[in-house]
């Protein structure tokens, strides 16, 4: 029974694995929430993502725990720990973009819609591939595939940033918390990307630490 | 009365044994989580016990009659100073092998009682002292090479169920060598000197061995157990491995070596992998300053107390 609980992983283990594929895929939720509301200029759907950012914190504090209650060798504890708290900084930095957009207009301006929209499309597909790469850790998959494909996507939305950026220094406002918001709202939504590449290069970390 | 001696000395001693090398053996897996301390040291006990039943015979003839032969004299004197030795040096934390500290007594007290001393045997001892732990360096830094050819192409989850099973196999492997050669070494003077038969002496110094486990290892543990959250397990098995087939096969030769020793030899092996400035070089000079130390110190101690002896009877 000993031998099997050590060849098998425990279930400690298997729970915890399990979260992080669940707080990934809550992620690519609110991701995809977050796609829609921008897309269909909805304030109210737009709450989904507030309701699955606390989803996401109870499954955080579920796995911080079940590592402290001793799950996986120590060495690997502290990536696992990290890794975590990234993808949930994600969570954060998307909820701090939901709730920016709640405060701009009753629409969003024409001129960062479609680049927008962009955005908030390549922020999903790069959470889907972040569970693609950590799934690659119980694989014989290539990790550094799925690693380069969120390192372009990353590339590409820094790219659409410098444009939006450009736009925004031209466009007129009515008054400082117009721009400011608009300002913040940009920074948020692209600020997600940078969040994920770093969860992936962590990703990239962890799977090269016991070898 | 004077037959009590040996019998408090090597209670004494096994119960050391029990206290710091469970450490040796398990630290890390209880450190890691693999196995809860009381599994373990029940798992040292046992694997201690079937290491001197099954494979215990050959040490014990080399240090029980390949040396020299023992009378009750020489077997008093030389496991008390083995005894005060070890506790002493557990007291100072200063890392002595108990299988040189026996050997350089028992060396001592034969020269000093004017017992003939079988020299060749004395020189294999000695040479297994030397190479020993070169032989760990050079079996660490194989399994490591062959675990970077087959165990890192595999999946990270898979690498650490694999990693945490592999660990456990090796404790367990350590604790068998504990039995079949430290404890081999301390009962093998005490069979061969008629005091006692072999299976009573066997589960006797088991018995002590899981004592000192039950009693003492738990803070020796804890000193590990803390330590290794910054350890790497894929060093630690590597070093660990190599170490306890090292043991394993020099106690197939017959030859009583240090288990600490050898660990010391497979982490510089590892160390080596990863380049030569990673292994310490003073650790390395301390290393080398005790393995002379001990077995000096132990033959110095122990024909000076026979010749004192001797003078006033």
């Amino acid at each position: 029974m000993l031998l099997e609980k050590v060849f098998s992983g425990g279930k400690a283990e298997q729970k915890v694995i399990e979260n992080i594929k669940e707080h990934i895929r809550t992620l690519c939720s609110a991701s995809d929430c977050f796609k829609k509301a921008i897309e269909g200029q909805d304030k109210e759907l737009m709450f989904c993502v507030p309701d699955l950012e606390r989803e996401g914190d109870a499954i955080r504090r579920e796995i911080i725990s079940t590592i402290y209650e001793g799950a996986f060798l120590p060495f690997l504890r502290p990536n696992i720990c990290r890794f975590v708290e990234i993808v949930d900084e994600a969570f954060d930095v998307l909820e701090d973009a939901a709730h920016v957009f709640e405060y701009l207009g009753t629409t969003l301006d024409k001129e960062i819609e479609e680049e927008s929209i962009k955005i908030a499309d390549m922020n999903l597909k790069m959470c889907e591939m972040l569970l693609l790469a950590f799934e690659t850790l119980f694989s014989k998959e290539d990790l550094r595939e799925k690693n380069l494909a969120i390192r372009i996507y990353e590339n590409k939305i820094d790219d659409i940033k410098f444009d939006l950026i450009e736009k925004l220094r031209k466009k007129e406002v009515n008054n400082f918390w117009e721009g400011k918001m608009l300002s913040d709202f940009i920074s948020y939504l692209t600020h997600v990307s940078d969040v994920i590449e770093d969860a992936s290069d962590y990703l990239y970390i962890m799977n090269v630490s016991l070898r | 009365m004077a037959e009590l001696i040996p019998y408090a000395a090597c209670i004494l001693i096994a119960f050391g044994i029990g206290s710091n090398d469970t450490s040796n053996a398990l630290g890390i897996c209880i450190g890691t989580g693999i196995i809860k301390l009381r599994k373990a040291v029940l798992l040292f006990g046992c694997f201690v016990l079937v290491g001197i039943v099954l494979q215990g015979q050959r040490v014990i003839n080399t240090v029980g009659k390949g040396i020299l032969e023992v009378d009750l004299s020489i077997l008093s004197v030389s496991l008390s100073i083995s005894a005060i030795l070890i506790i002493l040096s557990n007291w100072k934390k200063l890392p002595l092998s108990t299988t040189q500290v026996i050997i350089g007594s028992l060396t001592g007290s034969g020269v000093a009682s004017g017992i003939d001393v079988n020299l060749v045997s004395l020189f294999k001892i000695v040479f297994s002292w030397i190479i020993s732990p070169l032989t760990a360096f050079v079996f660490a830094f194989l399994i490591y090479r062959l675990m970077e050819k087959t165990l890192s192409r595999l999946s990270l989850f898979y690498i650490e169920r694999t990693l945490r099973f592999l660990l456990l196999m090796s404790g367990i492997l350590v604790a068998y060598n504990t039995g079949a050669n430290e404890l081999a070494t301390v009962l093998g003077p005490v069979i061969y000197s008629g005091l006692i038969s072999k299976m009573p002496s066997f589960l006797l110094g088991a018995s002590f061995v899981f004592l000192g486990a039950v009693l003492l290892s738990n803070r020796v543990i804890e000193t590990v157990g803390k330590g290794i959250t910054a350890l790497d397990p894929y060093s630690g098995f590597a070093a660990q491995l190599g170490a306890g087939s090292c043991v394993l096969l020099f106690t197939f030769l017959g030859m009583p070596i240090s288990t600490t020793y050898c660990i010391i030899g497979g982490i510089s092996g590892v160390g080596m992998v990863k380049g030569m400035k990673t292994v310490r070089t003073d650790l390395i000079k301390r290393m080398i300053f005790n393995w002379a130390l001990a077995p000096s110190v132990a033959f110095l101690s122990c024909y000076t107390l026979i010749r004192i002896l001797r003078y006033w009877s």
